[in-house]
Protein backbone atom coordinates (compact mmCIF):
# COMPACT_ATOMS: atom_id res chain seq x y z
CA UNK A 1 0.00 0.00 0.00
CA UNK A 2 1.41 3.35 -1.04
CA UNK A 3 0.73 6.37 1.14
CA UNK A 4 0.56 9.67 -0.65
CA UNK A 5 0.05 13.24 0.51
CA UNK A 6 -3.50 14.53 0.10
CA UNK A 7 -2.23 17.25 -2.26
CA UNK A 8 -0.77 14.55 -4.53
CA UNK A 9 -3.82 12.27 -4.42
CA UNK A 10 -5.29 13.08 -7.85
CA UNK A 11 -1.81 13.20 -9.41
CA UNK A 12 -0.86 9.80 -8.00
CA UNK A 13 -4.05 8.24 -9.33
CA UNK A 14 -3.69 9.74 -12.79
CA UNK A 15 -0.09 8.55 -12.87
CA UNK A 16 -1.29 5.05 -11.96
CA UNK A 17 -3.86 5.27 -14.78
CA UNK A 18 -1.14 6.27 -17.26
CA UNK A 19 0.77 3.11 -16.23
CA UNK A 20 -2.23 0.95 -17.06
CA UNK A 21 -4.04 0.91 -13.68
CA UNK A 22 -7.19 2.26 -15.25
CA UNK A 23 -9.77 0.06 -13.51
CA UNK A 24 -11.02 1.27 -10.14
CA UNK A 25 -11.72 -1.70 -7.88
CA UNK A 26 -12.74 0.20 -4.79
CA UNK A 27 -12.58 3.54 -3.07
CA UNK A 28 -13.60 3.93 0.53
CA UNK A 29 -12.55 5.51 3.82
CA UNK A 30 -11.57 4.54 7.36
CA UNK A 31 -12.22 6.84 10.32
CA UNK A 32 -9.06 6.99 12.43
CA UNK A 33 -10.33 9.57 14.90
CA UNK A 34 -8.57 12.84 14.13
CA UNK A 35 -7.97 11.85 10.53
CA UNK A 36 -9.85 10.05 7.80
CA UNK A 37 -7.90 7.66 5.59
CA UNK A 38 -9.15 7.34 2.04
CA UNK A 39 -8.15 4.19 0.18
CA UNK A 40 -8.28 3.38 -3.51
CA UNK A 41 -7.45 0.06 -5.17
CA UNK A 42 -6.82 0.19 -8.89
CA UNK A 43 -6.17 -2.62 -11.36
CA UNK A 44 -4.39 -3.09 -14.64
CA UNK A 45 -6.99 -5.13 -16.56
CA UNK A 46 -4.38 -6.60 -18.92
CA UNK A 47 -2.37 -8.20 -16.10
CA UNK A 48 -4.88 -8.02 -13.20
CA UNK A 49 -2.09 -6.47 -11.11
CA UNK A 50 -3.46 -4.20 -8.41
CA UNK A 51 -2.08 -1.31 -6.41
CA UNK A 52 -3.51 0.25 -3.28
CA UNK A 53 -3.11 3.93 -2.61
CA UNK A 54 -4.04 5.69 0.59
CA UNK A 55 -4.03 9.23 1.88
CA UNK A 56 -5.16 11.04 5.02
CA UNK A 57 -7.24 14.13 5.55
CA UNK A 58 -8.11 15.92 8.78
CA UNK A 59 -11.48 14.78 10.13
CA UNK A 60 -12.34 18.36 11.04
CA UNK A 61 -12.56 19.43 7.40
CA UNK A 62 -11.89 16.45 5.16
CA UNK A 63 -11.26 17.73 1.67
CA UNK A 64 -9.73 15.76 -1.20
CA UNK A 65 -9.60 16.26 -4.97
CA UNK A 66 -11.91 13.98 -6.94
CA UNK A 67 -10.23 11.28 -9.06
CA UNK A 68 -13.16 10.97 -11.47
CA UNK A 69 -11.04 12.48 -14.27
CA UNK A 70 -8.59 9.56 -14.23
CA UNK A 71 -10.99 6.89 -12.91
CA UNK A 72 -14.62 7.61 -13.93
CA UNK A 73 -15.86 4.64 -11.86
CA UNK A 74 -14.87 6.57 -8.73
CA UNK A 75 -17.91 8.81 -9.21
CA UNK A 76 -20.30 6.61 -7.19
CA UNK A 77 -17.65 5.56 -4.66
CA UNK A 78 -16.81 9.19 -3.93
CA UNK A 79 -20.49 10.07 -3.56
CA UNK A 80 -20.93 7.22 -1.09
CA UNK A 81 -17.76 8.11 0.82
CA UNK A 82 -18.94 11.71 0.94
CA UNK A 83 -22.33 10.91 2.48
CA UNK A 84 -21.07 8.17 4.81
CA UNK A 85 -17.82 9.78 6.05
CA UNK A 86 -18.36 13.47 5.31
CA UNK A 87 -15.38 13.74 2.95
CA UNK A 88 -15.72 16.46 0.30
CA UNK A 89 -14.34 15.51 -3.10
CA UNK A 90 -13.44 18.77 -4.81
CA UNK A 91 -14.24 18.88 -8.50
CA UNK A 92 -16.69 15.96 -8.45
CA UNK A 93 -18.96 16.35 -11.50
CA UNK A 94 -22.15 15.30 -9.66
CA UNK A 95 -21.82 15.42 -5.88
CA UNK A 96 -25.42 14.41 -5.00
CA UNK A 97 -25.85 11.84 -2.20
CA UNK A 98 -25.79 8.34 -3.68
CA UNK A 99 -27.70 6.15 -1.25
CA UNK A 100 -29.08 8.11 1.68
CA UNK A 101 -32.49 9.71 1.22
CA UNK A 102 -33.15 11.46 4.48
CA UNK A 103 -30.82 14.08 5.87
CA UNK A 104 -28.47 12.68 8.48
CA UNK A 105 -27.17 15.27 10.89
CA UNK A 106 -23.74 13.66 10.90
CA UNK A 107 -22.14 11.24 8.46
CA UNK A 108 -23.38 7.82 9.65
CA UNK A 109 -20.05 5.97 9.41
CA UNK A 110 -17.99 8.42 11.45
CA UNK A 111 -17.07 7.01 14.87
CA UNK A 112 -18.19 10.20 16.54
CA UNK A 113 -21.69 9.77 15.11
CA UNK A 114 -23.85 8.06 17.73
CA UNK A 115 -25.81 4.95 16.83
CA UNK A 116 -29.10 6.42 17.94
CA UNK A 117 -30.91 3.09 18.34
CA UNK A 118 -28.13 1.71 20.52
CA UNK A 119 -28.28 4.76 22.75
CA UNK A 120 -32.06 4.75 22.99
CA UNK A 121 -32.54 1.01 23.57
CA UNK A 122 -32.22 -0.14 27.19
CA UNK A 123 -29.44 -2.72 27.46
CA UNK A 124 -31.04 -5.82 29.02
CA UNK A 125 -27.85 -6.62 30.98
CA UNK A 126 -28.00 -3.29 32.81
CA UNK A 127 -30.09 -5.04 35.51
CA UNK A 128 -26.93 -6.84 36.65
CA UNK A 129 -25.89 -5.50 40.09
CA UNK A 130 -22.27 -5.97 38.98
CA UNK A 131 -22.89 -3.56 36.12
CA UNK A 132 -24.66 -1.11 38.43
CA UNK A 133 -21.65 -1.04 40.78
CA UNK A 134 -19.25 0.00 38.03
CA UNK A 135 -18.31 3.66 37.46
CA UNK A 136 -20.91 5.32 35.25
CA UNK A 137 -18.80 5.29 32.09
CA UNK A 138 -18.15 1.56 32.41
CA UNK A 139 -21.86 0.90 32.72
CA UNK A 140 -22.25 1.70 29.04
CA UNK A 141 -23.44 -1.20 26.90
CA UNK A 142 -21.08 -2.71 24.34
CA UNK A 143 -20.90 -0.65 21.20
CA UNK A 144 -21.77 2.62 22.92
CA UNK A 145 -18.84 5.06 22.93
CA UNK A 146 -18.39 7.36 25.89
CA UNK A 147 -17.98 10.35 23.55
CA UNK A 148 -21.58 9.83 22.36
CA UNK A 149 -22.87 10.14 25.88
CA UNK A 150 -20.60 13.07 26.78
CA UNK A 151 -21.55 14.98 23.63
CA UNK A 152 -23.89 17.94 24.07
CA UNK B 1 -33.56 -34.86 -0.66
CA UNK B 2 -30.23 -34.99 1.18
CA UNK B 3 -30.12 -34.56 4.92
CA UNK B 4 -28.58 -31.21 5.68
CA UNK B 5 -27.27 -30.01 9.04
CA UNK B 6 -30.17 -28.11 10.54
CA UNK B 7 -30.23 -25.07 12.67
CA UNK B 8 -33.07 -25.14 15.18
CA UNK B 9 -34.14 -22.79 17.93
CA UNK B 10 -32.62 -22.01 21.31
CA UNK B 11 -34.22 -23.67 24.33
CA UNK B 12 -33.80 -23.00 28.04
CA UNK B 13 -33.45 -25.41 30.94
CA UNK B 14 -34.76 -23.09 33.68
CA UNK B 15 -33.58 -25.25 36.58
CA UNK B 16 -29.99 -24.98 35.39
CA UNK B 17 -30.06 -21.20 34.94
CA UNK B 18 -28.41 -19.23 37.74
CA UNK B 19 -29.52 -15.83 36.37
CA UNK B 20 -25.85 -14.88 35.99
CA UNK B 21 -26.72 -12.69 32.97
CA UNK B 22 -23.65 -13.73 30.98
CA UNK B 23 -25.77 -14.64 27.97
CA UNK B 24 -27.69 -11.35 28.26
CA UNK B 25 -24.43 -9.40 28.22
CA UNK B 26 -22.90 -11.33 25.34
CA UNK B 27 -25.87 -11.35 22.95
CA UNK B 28 -25.01 -9.11 19.97
CA UNK B 29 -28.62 -8.21 19.23
CA UNK B 30 -29.67 -7.75 22.86
CA UNK B 31 -32.49 -10.23 22.33
CA UNK B 32 -32.29 -11.95 25.76
CA UNK B 33 -33.80 -10.48 28.93
CA UNK B 34 -34.28 -11.97 32.34
CA UNK B 35 -35.72 -11.03 35.71
CA UNK B 36 -34.54 -12.65 38.91
CA UNK B 37 -34.52 -12.14 42.65
CA UNK B 38 -32.37 -13.50 45.46
CA UNK B 39 -33.46 -15.76 48.28
CA UNK B 40 -31.77 -16.96 51.43
CA UNK B 41 -31.58 -20.72 51.67
CA UNK B 42 -30.81 -22.27 55.04
CA UNK B 43 -28.74 -25.40 54.69
CA UNK B 44 -28.50 -27.98 57.41
CA UNK B 45 -25.09 -27.82 59.03
CA UNK B 46 -24.19 -24.46 57.48
CA UNK B 47 -23.65 -21.53 59.85
CA UNK B 48 -25.21 -18.93 57.55
CA UNK B 49 -27.95 -19.19 54.96
CA UNK B 50 -26.81 -19.26 51.35
CA UNK B 51 -27.94 -16.54 48.92
CA UNK B 52 -29.26 -17.95 45.67
CA UNK B 53 -30.68 -16.29 42.57
CA UNK B 54 -34.13 -17.36 41.54
CA UNK B 55 -35.14 -16.92 37.92
CA UNK B 56 -38.49 -15.17 37.52
CA UNK B 57 -38.69 -14.72 33.78
CA UNK B 58 -36.41 -15.45 30.84
CA UNK B 59 -37.29 -14.24 27.33
CA UNK B 60 -35.68 -14.51 23.93
CA UNK B 61 -36.91 -12.16 21.24
CA UNK B 62 -36.61 -14.36 18.17
CA UNK B 63 -37.52 -11.37 16.04
CA UNK B 64 -34.05 -10.04 16.75
CA UNK B 65 -32.14 -13.29 17.29
CA UNK B 66 -29.67 -14.13 14.56
CA UNK B 67 -29.16 -17.67 15.83
CA UNK B 68 -25.43 -17.12 16.30
CA UNK B 69 -25.40 -19.49 19.30
CA UNK B 70 -23.08 -17.30 21.38
CA UNK B 71 -25.45 -17.60 24.37
CA UNK B 72 -25.41 -21.40 24.11
CA UNK B 73 -21.60 -21.34 24.04
CA UNK B 74 -21.05 -18.87 26.88
CA UNK B 75 -23.52 -20.27 29.41
CA UNK B 76 -21.32 -21.74 32.15
CA UNK B 77 -24.16 -23.98 33.32
CA UNK B 78 -25.34 -25.38 29.98
CA UNK B 79 -28.77 -23.93 30.63
CA UNK B 80 -29.25 -22.98 26.98
CA UNK B 81 -29.26 -25.53 24.19
CA UNK B 82 -30.24 -26.01 20.58
CA UNK B 83 -33.61 -27.64 19.97
CA UNK B 84 -34.55 -29.03 16.56
CA UNK B 85 -37.82 -27.09 16.17
CA UNK B 86 -38.16 -24.57 13.35
CA UNK B 87 -38.55 -20.83 13.72
CA UNK B 88 -42.06 -20.01 14.96
CA UNK B 89 -43.90 -17.40 13.02
CA UNK B 90 -46.42 -15.08 14.65
CA UNK B 91 -49.28 -12.86 13.61
CA UNK B 92 -47.92 -9.95 15.62
CA UNK B 93 -44.50 -8.55 16.45
CA UNK B 94 -44.76 -9.33 20.21
CA UNK B 95 -45.61 -12.92 19.28
CA UNK B 96 -41.96 -13.43 18.33
CA UNK B 97 -40.88 -13.02 21.97
CA UNK B 98 -40.80 -16.41 23.68
CA UNK B 99 -40.81 -16.69 27.44
CA UNK B 100 -39.65 -19.23 30.01
CA UNK B 101 -42.49 -21.71 29.54
CA UNK B 102 -42.15 -21.95 25.76
CA UNK B 103 -38.35 -21.95 25.83
CA UNK B 104 -38.42 -24.77 28.34
CA UNK B 105 -40.98 -26.78 26.35
CA UNK B 106 -38.73 -27.31 23.34
CA UNK B 107 -37.11 -30.71 23.04
CA UNK B 108 -33.36 -30.43 23.20
CA UNK B 109 -30.97 -32.11 20.75
CA UNK B 110 -29.01 -34.98 22.22
CA UNK C 1 -44.20 -4.56 -10.89
CA UNK C 2 -43.18 -7.53 -8.75
CA UNK C 3 -43.92 -10.89 -10.27
CA UNK C 4 -45.47 -13.70 -8.33
CA UNK C 5 -44.96 -17.41 -8.84
CA UNK C 6 -47.51 -20.00 -7.94
CA UNK C 7 -46.52 -22.98 -5.84
CA UNK C 8 -48.32 -25.99 -4.49
CA UNK C 9 -47.47 -26.71 -0.87
CA UNK C 10 -46.21 -30.31 -0.82
CA UNK C 11 -47.63 -31.21 2.57
CA UNK C 12 -51.00 -29.58 1.84
CA UNK C 13 -51.46 -30.31 -1.89
CA UNK C 14 -54.78 -28.50 -2.10
CA UNK C 15 -53.02 -25.28 -1.10
CA UNK C 16 -51.82 -23.24 -4.07
CA UNK C 17 -50.14 -19.99 -3.12
CA UNK C 18 -48.79 -17.24 -5.27
CA UNK C 19 -45.57 -15.95 -3.73
CA UNK C 20 -44.30 -12.52 -4.74
CA UNK C 21 -40.79 -12.60 -3.34
CA UNK C 22 -39.46 -9.12 -2.69
CA UNK C 23 -35.91 -10.30 -2.13
CA UNK C 24 -33.89 -7.57 -0.47
CA UNK C 25 -31.04 -9.64 1.03
CA UNK C 26 -29.91 -13.15 1.97
CA UNK C 27 -33.36 -14.39 3.10
CA UNK C 28 -34.57 -14.15 -0.50
CA UNK C 29 -32.89 -17.48 -1.27
CA UNK C 30 -35.07 -19.52 1.06
CA UNK C 31 -37.99 -19.82 -1.37
CA UNK C 32 -35.67 -21.53 -3.82
CA UNK C 33 -34.36 -23.74 -0.98
CA UNK C 34 -37.92 -24.77 -0.21
CA UNK C 35 -38.38 -25.71 -3.85
CA UNK C 36 -35.12 -27.69 -3.90
CA UNK C 37 -36.13 -29.50 -0.74
CA UNK C 38 -39.41 -30.44 -2.34
CA UNK C 39 -41.48 -28.44 0.16
CA UNK C 40 -42.87 -26.14 -2.53
CA UNK C 41 -43.77 -27.37 -5.99
CA UNK C 42 -43.73 -24.76 -8.77
CA UNK C 43 -46.95 -24.70 -10.77
CA UNK C 44 -47.47 -23.79 -14.41
CA UNK C 45 -49.49 -20.68 -15.20
CA UNK C 46 -51.98 -22.84 -17.07
CA UNK C 47 -52.92 -24.50 -13.78
CA UNK C 48 -55.13 -21.51 -13.05
CA UNK C 49 -55.11 -18.77 -10.43
CA UNK C 50 -53.79 -19.35 -6.92
CA UNK C 51 -56.04 -19.19 -3.87
CA UNK C 52 -54.09 -16.38 -2.32
CA UNK C 53 -51.09 -14.18 -2.84
CA UNK C 54 -48.36 -13.57 -0.33
CA UNK C 55 -45.96 -10.67 -0.62
CA UNK C 56 -42.84 -12.08 0.96
CA UNK C 57 -40.56 -9.31 2.11
CA UNK C 58 -37.33 -11.25 2.48
CA UNK C 59 -34.31 -9.30 3.59
CA UNK C 60 -33.23 -5.97 4.95
CA UNK C 61 -35.40 -2.91 4.41
CA UNK C 62 -33.00 0.00 4.10
CA UNK C 63 -34.08 3.61 4.09
CA UNK C 64 -33.56 4.16 0.34
CA UNK C 65 -35.63 1.05 -0.41
CA UNK C 66 -38.76 2.28 1.38
CA UNK C 67 -40.35 3.61 -1.85
CA UNK C 68 -39.65 0.25 -3.51
CA UNK C 69 -41.37 -1.63 -0.69
CA UNK C 70 -44.34 0.73 -0.83
CA UNK C 71 -44.66 0.27 -4.58
CA UNK C 72 -44.41 -3.52 -4.22
CA UNK C 73 -47.23 -3.54 -1.67
CA UNK C 74 -49.43 -1.51 -4.02
CA UNK C 75 -48.58 -3.73 -6.98
CA UNK C 76 -50.08 -6.87 -5.41
CA UNK C 77 -53.42 -5.66 -4.06
CA UNK C 78 -55.06 -8.08 -1.68
CA UNK C 79 -51.84 -9.89 -0.90
CA UNK C 80 -50.99 -10.71 2.67
CA UNK C 81 -47.65 -9.29 3.69
CA UNK C 82 -45.15 -11.64 5.29
CA UNK C 83 -42.09 -10.23 7.06
CA UNK C 84 -39.70 -13.06 6.32
CA UNK C 85 -36.63 -13.19 8.53
CA UNK C 86 -35.15 -11.11 11.34
CA UNK C 87 -34.31 -8.15 9.12
CA UNK C 88 -37.80 -7.80 7.66
CA UNK C 89 -39.37 -8.41 11.09
CA UNK C 90 -37.30 -6.06 13.25
CA UNK C 91 -34.13 -4.94 11.51
CA UNK C 92 -32.49 -8.08 12.88
CA UNK C 93 -28.70 -7.97 13.11
CA UNK C 94 -28.81 -4.41 11.76
CA UNK C 95 -31.22 -3.11 14.41
CA UNK C 96 -28.81 -0.32 15.35
CA UNK C 97 -27.76 0.71 11.84
CA UNK C 98 -28.66 4.30 11.00
CA UNK C 99 -29.74 3.41 7.47
CA UNK C 100 -31.88 0.35 8.23
CA UNK C 101 -35.64 0.45 8.82
CA UNK C 102 -36.39 -1.73 11.84
CA UNK C 103 -39.01 -3.93 10.27
CA UNK C 104 -41.21 -3.75 7.18
CA UNK C 105 -44.16 -3.05 9.50
CA UNK C 106 -42.87 0.52 9.70
CA UNK C 107 -43.76 0.78 6.01
CA UNK C 108 -46.83 -1.42 5.56
CA UNK C 109 -49.06 -3.58 7.79
CA UNK C 110 -47.69 -7.10 8.23
CA UNK C 111 -49.88 -10.20 8.45
CA UNK C 112 -47.23 -12.67 9.53
CA UNK C 113 -43.77 -12.40 11.01
CA UNK C 114 -41.26 -15.20 10.48
CA UNK C 115 -38.16 -15.16 12.69
CA UNK C 116 -34.81 -16.63 11.68
CA UNK C 117 -31.61 -15.34 10.16
CA UNK C 118 -32.49 -16.72 7.72
CA UNK C 119 -35.63 -18.71 8.60
CA UNK C 120 -35.41 -22.33 7.61
CA UNK C 121 -37.36 -23.33 4.51
CA UNK C 122 -39.67 -25.38 6.75
CA UNK C 123 -40.46 -22.18 8.63
CA UNK C 124 -41.69 -20.69 5.37
CA UNK C 125 -44.06 -23.63 4.95
CA UNK C 126 -45.26 -23.33 8.56
CA UNK C 127 -45.96 -19.66 7.98
CA UNK C 128 -47.71 -20.27 4.64
CA UNK C 129 -50.06 -22.86 6.10
CA UNK C 130 -50.55 -20.65 9.17
CA UNK C 131 -49.17 -23.17 11.62
CA UNK C 132 -47.95 -21.53 14.76
CA UNK C 133 -47.34 -23.58 17.85
CA UNK C 134 -46.70 -20.76 20.25
CA UNK C 135 -48.77 -18.02 18.73
CA UNK C 136 -51.93 -18.56 20.73
CA UNK C 137 -53.35 -20.53 17.85
CA UNK C 138 -53.89 -17.59 15.50
CA UNK C 139 -53.78 -19.71 12.42
S1 LIG D 1 -25.60 -17.67 30.86
FE1 LIG D 1 -26.78 -19.54 31.38
S2 LIG D 1 -26.95 -19.50 33.63
FE2 LIG D 1 -26.30 -17.44 32.98
S3 LIG D 1 -28.25 -16.28 32.79
FE3 LIG D 1 -27.78 -17.11 30.74
S4 LIG D 1 -28.89 -19.10 30.66
FE4 LIG D 1 -28.80 -18.49 32.84
S1 LIG E 1 -32.41 -11.94 8.55
FE1 LIG E 1 -30.26 -12.67 8.37
S2 LIG E 1 -30.25 -14.01 6.54
FE2 LIG E 1 -32.12 -12.71 6.43
S3 LIG E 1 -31.58 -10.91 5.22
FE3 LIG E 1 -31.22 -10.38 7.38
S4 LIG E 1 -29.05 -10.87 7.74
FE4 LIG E 1 -29.66 -11.94 5.85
Amino acid sequence: MTTVDAREWAGALSEAASKGYVYLDLLTAVDDGDRIDVIARVLDPSTMDAVMLTTSVASEDPLLPSIVASHPAAAWHERETAEMFGVTFAGHPDPRPLILRSVHERPPLRRSTPLVERLATPWPAAVDPAVERRPRRQQLPPGVRTEWVDQP
Amino acid sequence: MTALPRRGVIALIPDDCTSCLICVQECPTWCISLDSHTEQVAEPGARRPRTVSVLDRFTIDFGLCMYCGICVDVCPFDALAWAPDVDYSAASRPGLVQDTGTLASWRIDD
Amino acid sequence: MIEGRTYRVAEAPSLRVQVANLGLACCALEVESAVRMGLLIPEAESDGPAERTVLLVSGTVTEPLVPVVEAAVLSVPGASVMAFGACASTGGPYWDAPTVVNGVDRVAPVDRYVPGCPPRPDALIDALVGRSVVDGGSS
